[in-house]
């Protein structure tokens, strides 16, 4: 059986799983962007932001006053 | 085209055309002779012009050449009036039957495929829609919240240490009044002792307390937003001097119109400081 076949019955066929599957890809798709953008910001602003200069302020376990 | 009329011999293409004025087409039929005078056209008043029905010059007609008698008809004569040749014209051509077109080389040879990639783009579609209308919905709620440095604003912290047992504290928390109640033990067993199921706002004093001798809780009566005085009234808790609403030492209503307990914000105890923080 081809592969278009193959998703239609098991995807396609259906409304309900259909519709779940739309769904559930739209929850994965908002994951996925997110995460995508998330990397593109932080490669974009690399050793600007405060997560990337923490190291160079706070020592771990100092009582300095940090933040 | 001309002929002589000695030629007999002669084969046209048939035809059903008419001539203009009606009469037909038929190139052998000699229709160019006159009529005799005195005929029966002699109503006509001696008026000899030419015959209403003959054909026309250019259709032929019967001449006198120098070998001798000849008659001319003019076959594929130039086609007048009525009959237009219309050389640029958009309208379709009449058909016998329709022609349909062989559109085999467009079908799509597995049909299955394209019922898939239909499906796949719809859906697809669809996960856009819905992830959009997601981001928008969450978007919109995030606005209503508190920004983040607002809340790191929002707290605050106390110095438990500072409290002697027995002893109120009055602290402001977001512009509003909060109580910190270090109560002593008999103040603990007092409040726990009660029914609080027979009270107007039921809770119990476990609820309302993180560590028992601890009570924080907002300072704003629940009645129409006083500030109660502390350790006043019939039940040794507080009392609201606006309309006389009773709290007991855990601060739950008991008398007066007050509808509910006093609210216990939201609070952590940091036990390596000795501090409350509140918010």
């Amino acid at each position: 059986m081809a592969f278009s076949t193959t998703i239609y019955n098991a995807v396609f066929r259906r409304n309900s799983v259909y519709v779940s599957t739309i769904f559930v890809g739209a929850f994965g798709f908002a994951v996925g962007y997110d995460k995508a953008v998330t990397a593109v910001w932080d490669r974009w602003n690399a050793g600007k932001q405060w997560k990337d200069i923490r190291h160079k302020y706070v020592t771990e376990g100092g009582s300095e006053d940090d933040e | 085209m001309a002929f002589n009329a000695s030629k007999k011999a002669f084969t046209l293409a048939p035809t059903l055309r008419s001539l203009p004025n009606g009469v037909p087409a038929a190139p052998l039929l000699n229709l160019n002779a006159k009529a005799a005078p005195g005929g029966h056209h002699d109503h006509h008043s001696g008026v000899l012009g030419p015959r209403a029905d003959t054909a026309p010059r250019w259709a032929g007609g019967v001449s006198t050449g120098p070998s001798g008698l000849v008659s001319k008809t003019i076959v594929g004569s130039p086609r007048v009036s009525l009959f237009q040749q219309r050389t640029m014209h958009t309208s379709a051509v009449a058909k016998e039957a329709p022609q349909v077109p062989d559109y085999t080389p467009y079908r799509a040879s597995n049909t299955s495929t394209n019922r898939a990639f239909s499906y796949f783009m719809v859906g697809s579609l669809g996960v856009l829609s819905a992830s959009f209308a997601k981001s928008t919905v969450s978007e919109f709620l995030v606005t209503m919240a508190a920004s983040a440095d607002v809340l790191a604003l929002a707290k605050v912290e106390v110095e438990l240490a500072s409290i002697p047992e027995g002893k109120n504290v009055v602290i402001k928390w977001r512009g509003k009044p909060v109580f910190i109640r270090h109560r002593t033990q008999s103040e603990i067993e007092e409040a726990r002792k009660e029914n609080w199921k027979t009270f107007r706002d039921p809770q119990s004093d476990e609820d309302r307390t993180k560590k028992p001798e601890w009570l924080i809780m907002l300072g704003v009566c629940t009645h129409l937003g006083c500030v109660p005085i502390g350790e006043a009234g019939d039940f040794g808790g507080w009392f609201c001097p606006c309309h006389g609403s009773h709290y007991d030492i855990s601060g739950r209503t008991r008398k007066g119109p007050a509808p509910l307990n006093l609210e216990v914000p939201e609070y952590s105890f940091n036990d390596a400081d000795g501090k409350v923080v509140i918010g």
